[in-house]
């Protein structure tokens, strides 16, 4: 009965022309939303590119100075040496932490045009290089991309909710609901019949068309083998996510029909509901978040800052011998120096620095913690943020992959420090091996199981609500008035 | 007649249970989202102005060193909040707070706000310029969809020509029914909003900002109108009330959720802006070609060092009556100064076509239009974040140049032991920052303002048209 069901009305909706409208305008935003997408990869990319052929030519160039300065060739301009390892550390021997686009990056583009994706790491407190930004219109930044997650969370609703709104208001107004339900079938099966069919045409289009639009734009999807087992995972967990979404609003459609109102009553509510789920309440949670866990100020950072390195440098040779308290190893390899030099004031009042204003940046991290974890849980007050944050993470392109590179730079910056600055107090030059030996920046992607976890509790604070407003859908069809 | 088809509409509308519901949420979110931004304002002006007090007493109390060491040390400057923008905060949490104002550098502002913020904000801030853009056509559409489309279903509108009232009066008087309806809700509103900004700031500067309330409470009521005029003429020619609804609630999608991103796309593929790396490296390149200030065996440095002992006529740096390295160093300076306004005028240049271009768009969508407008007017937008950035590179370079000179004129060559103190850090004044005038603002939306009024009067003549021709059953 059910397939009988689905067949006729797969013959109802193609003689209809909205399907064909509604396939129409998927075809065009999805294809849109995925280019879009494409096109930040590759810009991202690019970048990535022209950066690192940056350090590779500059360390080449320092690599051919070094082999004149040492045969004598060529004179270092003053306090310029490549060989002096305070200046290499902090100058000219940069090196870059990239992180890449992750495989499936081009399907929503998230947070990756707000912050930043590499850093010019450099023996200097972390302040001197963690503020960088790309370079963006904050008119862009404000009004969003046209990228596939904007289409699934806003518009893919918008969809469902066209097609289904008179599920069975419009059976009901002209009259053919009173007829086929004399029929022997429940119309449970009816109901079921008709938004299975819908589900199928919507996420079958739905899906169909962003992959071929993501083998069609060729942003290397299936490059290296390691990463497309991981690449096919995520892809998984994409079509999900949307189906899970897609779920939620089928059973939104077939509760508001049960309660037998007329098709434009029908289509009001349902407007009302995607305006509620979609734009008001993330406003809202948004609201509720900074009103009740306010970032601290930024700018008290600031002068905290400056007031510490104030203090740090007036305290001067004080500082320096704290600092050799605090690094018993380097009192020795400092023995027979001057313990007055520049290099080893600028690094002491460095650490100084850093230690007055880490209670700082603690207490700003937590503060943003907080938040983070409020909005965590009250996502799931709507649909949307749920869907976009899920779709975020399998792009790559959510917070939590941003702070994840963040602790890894921490992490490649002591090391990066710890390879220097020994080698300051010794007063040893450097040489082409130490240049060979340098630390680099190695990129450690995020283990695919803490995304997948994310993404599931996503899915099932989708598809709970889901199969809640669905059972009591189904549930008030039995009182559903067949005729007035 | 138009009167009392107005008086009519408007009475209907009251008694409408719809109506009655809709006008309270968005009123509720109206006064929320007044009071959330008045609170914003008022907590992020009071840290801006004890830290631009902070950084004022760190420059005054730095001790006595080197001019140049200052100069390095250099201050910040924090950008203060606007006013209106309680109302509408446009591009604030995109754009940088703070600006570290030092020597050889142009620095861009720094700590945008939405980076400190979660995904959730991506989704869009909950402000009365949101309510006024998004919801408010929303409310509108919901009144007036049904207009003549379901009077023509119920057959009231074949006996109400019948009597012989003119379709155009209709029109008119269905029109200002509703605007009267939605005049219950704004007019509180706006007076809790001026309220709002009455408070708001101290020292009453709010006075200052009275023409630009006035150009935004005035720009809106053009946007609502729009909506009303474009319902009317929908609800006039499609057939039935249904398919208006369908039409209309397209058209608003389309208007404020495709629009804005669709024209940002455009925008950047039309006027493309360079990547954070090029810009940093054209910039460095371009700076170390020219003279070095620091750098003795610098060739620029020791052209003008030939050129300022033939000028005195001296054989030596010592002979001078002051000290080459002010010279040197103010002429490393200002050819900065070429190299960063060239590279920083091309970047802002581009962001400004781009928003020039959306303004343009605004013939497609004229949310566009009064998105633009009304972010210029509250001053939060590019354009008022580009001129504090100018205002504080000003600065920057007066500070700099009177270290310069100080350091030209009170020490010799060679002399690195020279220390100023407190009486020099005095003579940089207070950075003060005056907003521009509300005609700049306005010269340069005239785009928007085009696009605004232009839909006003091809939607009025539209209704007026649809309404005439419109079929009676």
């Amino acid at each position: 009965m059910l397939t009988r069901i689905i067949q006729h009305e797969l013959r109802n909706l193609s003689r209809d022309r909205t399907l064909w409208i509604v396939t129409g305008l998927l075809a065009v935003i999805v294809g849109y939303g995925v280019f879009n997408g494409a096109s930040w990869v590759r810009f991202q990319k690019q970048t990535i590119n022209e950066v690192t052929a940056d350090e590779a030519q500059k360390f080449a160039a320092i690599r051919n100075n070094i082999v004149k300065f040492d045969d004598g060739s060529a004179q270092p301009a003053p306090n310029a040496d490549p060989r002096d390892p305070a200046f290499a550390g902090r100058n000219i021997g940069q090196r870059y932490a990239i992180m890449p686009p992750a495989p499936l990056a081009a399907l929503s583009i998230g947070q990756s045009d707000l912050y930043p994706y590499y850093f010019r790491v450099t023996t200097r407190s972390k302040q001197a290089f963690i503020n960088a930004a790309e370079i963006e219109n904050p008119n862009n930044l404000l009004a969003g991309r046209f990228d596939l997650a904007f289409v699934i969370v806003y518009l893919y609703p918008l969809l469902i909710l066209v097609l289904s709104y008179n599920l069975l208001s419009a059976e009901k107004e002209g009259g053919q609901l009173a007829m086929v339900g004399a029929q022997p079938v429940s119309l449970r099966t009816i109901v079921l019949g008709k938004v299975a069919l819908r589900a199928c045409v919507i996420l079958a289009l739905s899906i169909g068309f962003s992959l071929l639009g993501i083998l069609l734009s060729n942003i290397g999807f299936f490059s290296g083998s390691s990463d497309s087992s991981e690449a096919t995972l995520r892809l998984g967990m994409w079509v999900v996510v949307v189906t899970a979404y897609g779920a939620f609003w089928f059973a939104v459609a077939v509760a508001i029909n049960a309660l037998g109102r007329s098709s434009a009553t029908n289509a009001v509510v349902l407007s009302g509901m995607w305006l509620l789920f979609v734009l008001v309440v993330p406003s809202l949670v948004n609201l509720t978040a900074t009103t009740f866990y306010p970032v601290p100020s930024r700018v008290e950072l600031i002068n905290a800052i400056r007031d510490a390195s104030n203090e740090a440098t007036a305290e001067g040779s004080n500082l320096l011998s704290k600092y050799y308290e605090d690094h018993p190893e380097l009192i020795a390899e400092a023995k027979n120096q001057d313990p007055t030099g520049f290099a080893f004031r600028f690094y002491a009042t460095q650490e100084k620095v850093d230690r007055s204003i880490e209670p700082v940046l603690r207490r700003f991290d937590e503060q943003l913690t907080r938040q983070q974890t409020l909005v965590n849980g009250a996502r799931l007050l709507s649909p949307a943020i749920v869907t976009q944050e899920a779709l975020n993470d399998i792009a790559g392109t959510s917070v939590s992959r941003y702070r994840y590179f963040l602790k890894q730079v921490d992490g490649f910056h002591a090391s990066w420090k710890a390879f220097f600055v020994p080698k300051v107090f010794r007063q040893v030059k450097l040489n082409l091996s130490d240049y060979n030996r340098m630390p680099e920046f190695v990129w450690q992607e995020e283990a695919i199981g803490t995304v997948a976890n994310r993404v599931f509790v996503g899915v099932f604070g989708l598809l709970v609500p889901a199969l809640l407003v669905g059972a009591l859908g189904i549930f008030a069809i039995r009182r559903y008035p067949i005729s007035n | 007649m138009i009167a009392v088809i107005a008086r009519k509409e408007f009475t209907e509308m009251l008694r409408d249970g719809r109506f009655r519901v809709a006008a309270a949420i968005v009123f509720t979110l109206l006064l929320v989202s007044l009071l959330m931004g008045w609170t914003h304002f008022r907590s992020v002006n009071a840290q801006h102005e004890t830290a631009q007090r902070t950084t004022r007493e760190q420059w005054l109390n730095q001790g006595n060193k080197g001019p140049h060491s200052a100069a390095h040390y250099g201050v910040y400057a924090f950008k203060p909040k606007m006013p209106l923008s309680l109302v509408d905060q446009g591009v604030d949490n995109y754009t940088g707070v703070a600006v570290w104002l030092e020597a050889h550098k142009q620095n861009d502002l720094a700590y945008r706000p939405a980076q400190d913020s979660t995904a959730v904000a991506r989704f869009g801030e909950l402000t009365a310029a949101t309510v006024l853009q998004i919801l408010l056509p929303l409310l509108i559409v919901l009144l007036t969809f049904a207009s003549f489309a379901g009077e023509r279903e119920q057959g009231t509108l074949r006996q109400v020509v019948s009597l012989g009232v003119k379709k155009r009066d209709l029109a008119f008087g269905k029109a200002l029914g509703t605007a009267g309806a939605l005049m219950l809700l704004l007019v509180p509103a706006t007076i809790i909003g001026v309220a709002a900004l009455a408070f708001a700031s101290d020292d009453g500067a709010w006075l200052a900002s009275a023409s630009r309330m006035f150009l935004i409470g005035a720009s809106y009521l053009l946007y609502f109108t729009i909506f009303i005029a474009v319902s009317l003429t929908v609800s006039s020619l499609v057939r039935s009330s249904r398919v208006a609804l369908v039409a209309l609630l397209a058209f608003w999608i389309v208007n404020s959720l495709i629009a804005p991103r669709a024209a940002a796309d455009a925008a950047k593929r039309v006027y493309p802006t360079p990547s954070a790396f090029e810009f940093t490296a054209a910039m460095e390149s371009d700076v170390g070609k020219g003279i070095n200030g620091h750098n003795q065996s610098n060739p620029q440095r020791q052209e003008l060092l030939r050129q300022t002992l033939a000028k005195y006529n001296v054989g030596r740096v010592e002979d001078l009556p002051f000290n080459f390295d002010g010279i040197a160093l103010q002429a490393a300076e200002e050819h900065g100064y070429t190299v960063f306004d060239e590279h920083y005028g091309e970047m802002w240049e581009g962001f400004e076509r781009q928003n020039k271009l959306q303004q343009v768009a605004s013939i497609v969508a004229p949310a566009l239009a009064i998105r633009s407008l009304s972010m210029g007017l509250a001053g939060s937008d590019f354009t008022q974040h580009r001129d504090f950035a100018n205002a504080a590179e000003s600065h920057r370079r007066s500070m700099i140049k009177l270290m310069n000179e100080d350091i030209t004129r009170n020490s010799r060559s060679g002399d690195t032991a020279y220390v100023a103190g407190r009486n020099l850090w005095e003579t940089l004044p207070r950075f003060e920052y005056r907003a521009p005038g509300v005609v700049r603002v306005l010269a340069n939306q005239m785009w928007s303002i085009g696009g605004l009024l232009g839909w006003v009067v091809m939607g009025v003549c539209a209704m007026l048209i649809a309404a005439t021709r419109m079929k009676v059953d």
